[in-house]
């Protein structure tokens, strides 16, 4: 028996956070569970645990690969990283010369913990043409919690640390009991719910937790904003408003009373497929038993209305006093190590990077900081692109992006594109230059929990396959040859000046493992005090939570939510409804999978081996599905196909399909990226006047049973 | 002294890490899984979405016990089913007489490993070093007896201390699953089929399970409710001003 040790470590198999025990002999990994130590109190998931799946995965990428043959057809050939950084560094310059910085692109996936690495290095070589799936998850949320609180956090308190704990919670378009979406983990979720006394779930399904909640709201997908400006109007109606906060500390109640006059409980239920009394009784649960919180998922910002939906549901929360009070709606005071965010707002945006903003003067609020990516990918159709190299680091914007047959198309006109990866997927298969890169048990690095009251580390369990990089040390190399007064000798030197405001070093955060203000360190109430304003009060124009946004007239916006129509649904196209009847929604999720990620693992595949749509029994009888069967599901962009569930808890009339899939084991360069990828399906030309989100959970679609493919 | 497990359908949240953590404890080949997750959908008014976290149902009176020829599949005095490997001959009378289809056959195809005829990973290797499988016999969950056994022989009590309770009752970020001595009435098991009237799957077997289910409402009741003490999270940690 050789020697054992086990190492600390945090998981980012999905959001992440997880603290992890690893167990390593002779340098190999032999098993992993959750830290009991860590705040999720030694839980995993079983995407986390299979990650010892990811180590030794046989088709992982070990070299830096070159394109020899045409874009997209397939052919590599390995190369140093000398060759890969000196091309990039040669080619990244060239542009800047040619074009300007801003003719780059730095593009990732979803927010875990490397969005600090894209924004430092993109800002660092002068472009602030970041594409992130940000504007279609969380992006949103963030830009109008920010017009509460400033710098853009607001998280439910499922932790009690104020002394209470929620009272009534609404789960509105999301599985956080499934997801730890965001990291809001399921385990402190779940572990809240055991002092609620009315859980409300919004969802178009039926799920264990809307099973047994007290109210289940089964919506018609993208009609949320509908339901929140009724509930608004209930409240206030009722005479149910919290009016000790609403008259101290709100701005424009009533002009927002005016605003939800028109959202009655009846139209809003003739809009939401809801029941009026429904509506009324989520409201009067909300506004009586207090404290509350509304946990949102990203459904609600892949919809053309996102942005005044989620303003509804922060007006409601603001009638209702459910912020900043200990059981309600939080913006976490982070631990002295400071934001992670500051690693990269210490190179302000200038006004020219602004400028150079592919879609910044139609996308105000999603476009001031990063690109509107449906613009880019236009841009790139039409030939009139600002984007000319195109810097890749995981994601697969080629999948997630809406209308997958034009996004493809686009990145063929890319000049110049680099993606960093684990393995060949459909993003690197459509590359110049693919870099290898490590798991997070590879590497040595900070993560950022997203409620941001903690920060923990990634400890190296075991080396990175064949010369596979951390993310981190990819831009860091790169980083020193295009923009070297920004970058680090090496990862530990970058790591520490990470932490230097916390008086540690990586070496003494590594061993620490978690940093994290919690419990009493807290703060509740930050408007009562000196925090945001002296004196007290918000960190907005007024100094109060506007209701009434001037930050938003002042870019011209619509200072008050309202509800708009899905760009296709029954309503707003009632003669494209003939054709395609049924509304299709594209939010589900499978536990074992983070987006694209892990149908190549062999543990999770083993769950369910192909995407799957969920629809209901009498709506599947009547275009003659059977469950288990291969349906064709179709839009006016195209079709894909997935096999039917048919699933009593859905409504009526509704198909539930699966996002973000490919299939890795097929061959490239497509990797069936077409064959059941809803965004085959969804449409980039109706998007949210803010943030530049597209419909791509609330469609129109047929479907009927694709006769070539047999039950297996 | 019997061991028992309560499964909370109203908080399983059909994440699969059960079955994950069971997979990296036991080994397990890639074919074999001992927990399993049985969906329930029901429709009608009130549809319900139930996910049944189901393995060895370590009966008192067990029908693989009985109809085994040579002994390998015994119950311990803590109640424990358990099969000796080395005893099992593969004639699967076992899997035949399992009421509830919780025994698996490990034939060779079973065994093809992760990534068949390409890489045998470095934890399959460890694996076959630190867990014997054997191709021929019968398995099951086992509820981590290796865990309890050694825990027990350090003082520590299964069910309460993490290093002596089954992989997956930790693993569970739900805590839908509740491990315990079903013969000693304080235990949080016995509390728990006692006040939220626990029940077994299919007591027409007549076999008594020791695996309990239980449902319920989330909120509403103001009445305190036996888990009603949620975690307590650790204290800051190491920050302050």
């Amino acid at each position: 028996m050789g020697e054992r040790k086990v190492i600390k470590t945090t998981c980012k198999s999905c959001h992440g956070g997880c603290g992890v025990l690893a167990t390593v002999e002779d340098g190999k990994i032999i098993h992993i569970e959750g830290n009991p130590e860590a705040p999720t109190l030694g839980t995993m998931c079983s995407k986390g645990l299979s990650s010892i799946q990811h180590v030794n995965h046989p088709d992982r990428l070990l070299y830096p690969l070159k394109r020899t043959g045409e874009k997209g057809e397939g052919k590599w050939k390995r190369i140093s990283w000398d060759e890969a950084l000196d091309t990039i560094e040669q080619k990244m310059k060239e542009s800047i010369a040619k074009h300007g910085p801003s003719s780059i692109a730095v593009s990732q996936g979803t927010g875990r913990g490397y969005n600090e690495y894209t924004h430092r290095f993109a800002r660092s070589i002068g472009t602030a043409n970041i594409i992130t799936p940000g504007y279609i998850c969380h992006s949103p949320r963030l830009g109008l919690y920010g017009l509460v609180t400033g710098y853009g956090r607001l998280y439910c308190d499922y932790h009690g640390w104020g002394g209470e704990f929620p009272k009534t919670q609404i789960s509105w378009a999301k599985q956080l009991e499934i997801s730890s979406a965001d990291g809001e983990m399921a385990v402190w979720f779940l572990n809240s719910l055991k002092h609620v006394k009315n859980l409300i779930v919004v969802d178009p399904r039926e799920t264990a937790l809307s099973s047994r909640a007290t109210l289940w709201l089964q919506i018609r997908p993208g009609t949320d904003a509908a339901l929140a400006l009724a509930m608004i109007n209930v409240i206030i109606n009722d005479g149910l408003i919290d009016k000790e906060f609403v008259e101290k500390w709100t701005y424009g109640f009533d002009k927002l009373a005016e605003r939800v006059k028109e959202y009655t409980p009846e139209r809003a239920a003739k809009i939401t497929w809801l029941k009026a009394e429904d509506i009324v009784k989520a409201a009067r649960m909300f506004a009586i038993d207090t404290p509350g919180c509304i946990q949102i998922g990203s459904s609600l910002e892949r919809q053309a209305n996102c942005g005044q939906t989620i303003r509804s549901i922060i007006c409601l929360l603001g009638v209702t006093g459910n912020i900043e009070r200990p059981g309600s709606m939080i913006s976490w005071v982070p631990p002295d190590t400071g934001q992670r965010e500051d690693f990269f707002t210490e190179i302000p945006i200038t006004d020219e990077m602004r400028r150079g903003i592919v879609g910044s003067e139609q996308y105000k609020m999603g476009a001031a900081r990063t690109a509107h990516s449906d613009t880019v990918i236009k841009q790139l159709l039409n030939g009139n692109s600002v984007i000319k190299v195109w810097f890749s680091v995981g994601g697969q914007q080629i999948l997630h992006l809406a209308n997958t047959k034009e996004v493809m198309q686009a990145l063929k006109n890319v000049e110049f594109l680099v993606h960093a990866d684990q393995f060949m997927g459909p993003m690197a298969e459509i590359a110049d230059i693919v870099l290898p890169a490590a798991h997070w048990l590879e590497i040595d690095d900070i993560f950022d929990m997203h409620p941001r009251f903690m920060i923990e580390a990634h400890n190296r369990v075991v080396d990175p396959p064949g010369e596979a990089w951390q993310d981190s040390k990819i831009f860091n190399e790169v980083g020193k040859r295009v923009a070297p007064e920004y970058w680090f000798e090496n990862v530990e030197k970058m790591l520490d000046y990470q932490l230097k405001k916390g008086n540690m070093t990586w070496k003494d955060f590594s061993k620490k493992v978690v940093h994290a203000r919690m419990g009493k360190d807290q703060i509740y109430y930050k408007y009562k005090t000196d925090y945001w304003r002296k004196g007290g009060g918000f960190p907005t124009p007024t100094g109060k939570m506007e209701l009434y946004s001037t930050v938003l007239e002042n870019l011209g916006y619509d200072p008050l939510p309202y509800f708009q129509e899905p760009g296709e649904s029954p309503l707003s196209t009632p003669e494209l409804a003939k054709e395609y009847p049924l509304v299709l929604t594209t939010g589900y999720r499978q536990p074992f999978y983070f987006l694209s990620q892990y149908r190549n693992i062999p543990w999770l595949r083993s769950f369910q081996k192909d995407p799957v749509m969920q629809i209901h029994p009498d709506t599947a009888s009547e275009f003659g599905i059977e469950d288990g069967d291969w349906a064709w599901i179709e839009s006016p962009r195209g079709k894909i196909k997935q096999k039917a569930r048919l699933f009593p808890g859905i409504l009526p009339g509704v198909v539930m399909a699966t996002a973000n899939c490919f299939y890795p084991e097929s061959p490239g360069p497509l990797h069936g990226l077409l064959k059941s990828n809803p965004n085959v399906l969804t449409d980039n030309n109706h998007c949210d006047p803010m943030y530049g989100s597209p419909d791509l959970t609330a469609l129109l679609c047929k479907v009927y049973k694709a006769e070539d493919e047999k039950e297996e | 002294m019997r061991w028992g497990m309560v499964v909370d359908l109203s908080k399983c949240v059909r994440c699969y890490a059960c079955i994950a953590a069971c997979r990296i404890e036991h080994f397990l080949p890639m074919g074999i899984n001992w927990p399993r997750l049985v969906a329930m959908e029901t429709g009608g008014d009130s549809p319900t979405v139930s996910t049944y976290s189901v393995r060895c149902n370590q009966c008192k009176d067990a029908p693989c016990v009985e109809v085994c020829p040579t002994g390998a599949t015994t119950r311990r005095e803590d109640g424990i089913v358990t099969v000796d490997q080395d005893k099992c001959v593969g004639c699967r009378y076992c899997i035949v007489a399992c009421p509830y289809q919780n025994r698996t056959f490990l034939s060779k195809d079973k065994d093809q490993g992760f990534f068949p005829g390409r890489v045998v990973t470095d934890f399959e290797k460890a694996g076959k070093k630190l867990y014997k499988h054997q191709i021929g016999t019968t398995e099951k969950c086992n509820f981590c007896a290796e865990r309890i056994d050694a825990g027990l022989a350090k003082g520590l009590k299964p069910g309460v201390d993490r290093e002596a309770t089954p992989a997956c009752v930790n693993t569970c970020p739900a805590r839908a699953l509740t491990f315990g001595d079903l013969d000693d009435p304080d235990s949080e098991v016995s509390r728990l089929i006692r006040e939220k009237k626990g029940f077994q799957l299919h007591p027409e077997y007549n076999t008594d399970p020791s695996v309990f289910f239980i449902d319920g409402k989330i909120g509403q009741s103001d009445e305190p409710k036996v888990d009603d003490k949620p975690e307590k999270e650790p204290e800051a940690i190491g920050v302050g001003e």
